[in-house]
């Protein structure tokens, strides 16, 4: 199975489950008190955005990444890494106060990563990748 | 950079998808290109210039400062 289908269906059932099992929850909404959830749903979707991406390329007979594809991936991981570690030195600033436990402060660390990887793509993706 | 590919593309009656899947790109690339926001790597500069049966010089102009 090629790379793409693997990773638009991983995603897609992630997806699915995701909201199957919040609609079955029965909570109500609130965004602040789910904010570790909407950053899934963002991660989620940005996975099925890319595995959609490289579907329809292949179905056109385009390769599934190119190089620019692969520039703009290598562009915003080493600019997200970077971002990143201001983001860790934040939640030990934070962990230092002991407002909160350690295990929601790793979890919102590697979901901010996450976040900022997604953030640093779109960036990179609409801004282009002219004289660099 | 800039580059002639939209006005060779014209010239040749090509559209992007046709460029794209001549050169191995996806059509994405094509219109990044088009838009002077990617500067290609040498190989897809060669392959494009290729195409079109021109050296790079004439499809892709150097503005020197």
């Amino acid at each position: 199975m090629k790379k793409s289908y693997l990773v638009f269906i991983v995603a897609t059932l992630v997806l699915i489950s995701a909201i199957l099992w919040f609609y079955n929850s029965g909570t109500s909404f609130k965004i602040l008190d789910n904010l570790h959830l909407v950053v899934i749903f963002v991660v989620v979707f940005f996975a099925v955005f890319i595995g959609v991406r490289r579907f329809t390329s292949e179905r056109r007979g385009e390769p599934s990444e190119d190089e620019l594809s692969k520039k703009i991936m290598q562009k915003a991981s080493s600019a997200s890494y970077y971002i990143s570690l201001y983001l860790w030195l934040l939640l030990m600033y934070i962990a230092d106060k002991g407002k909160y436990e350690t295990d929601v402060l790793f979890g919102s660390g590697i979901l901010g990563m996450a976040l900022i990887f997604f953030l640093t793509w779109v960036f990179f993706y609409f801004r282009g990748l002219r004289n660099e | 950079m800039n580059n002639r590919i939209r006005e060779l593309r014209a010239r040749d009656n090509i559209t992007q998808d046709q460029l794209a899947l001549a050169v191995g790109v996806r059509r994405e690339t094509i219109v990044f290109l088009e838009k002077n926001k990617y500067n290609p790597s040498l190989k897809l500069a060669h392959d494009i210039a290729k195409y079109f049966g021109l050296p790079i010089e004439e499809v892709f102009l150097f503005n020197e400062v």
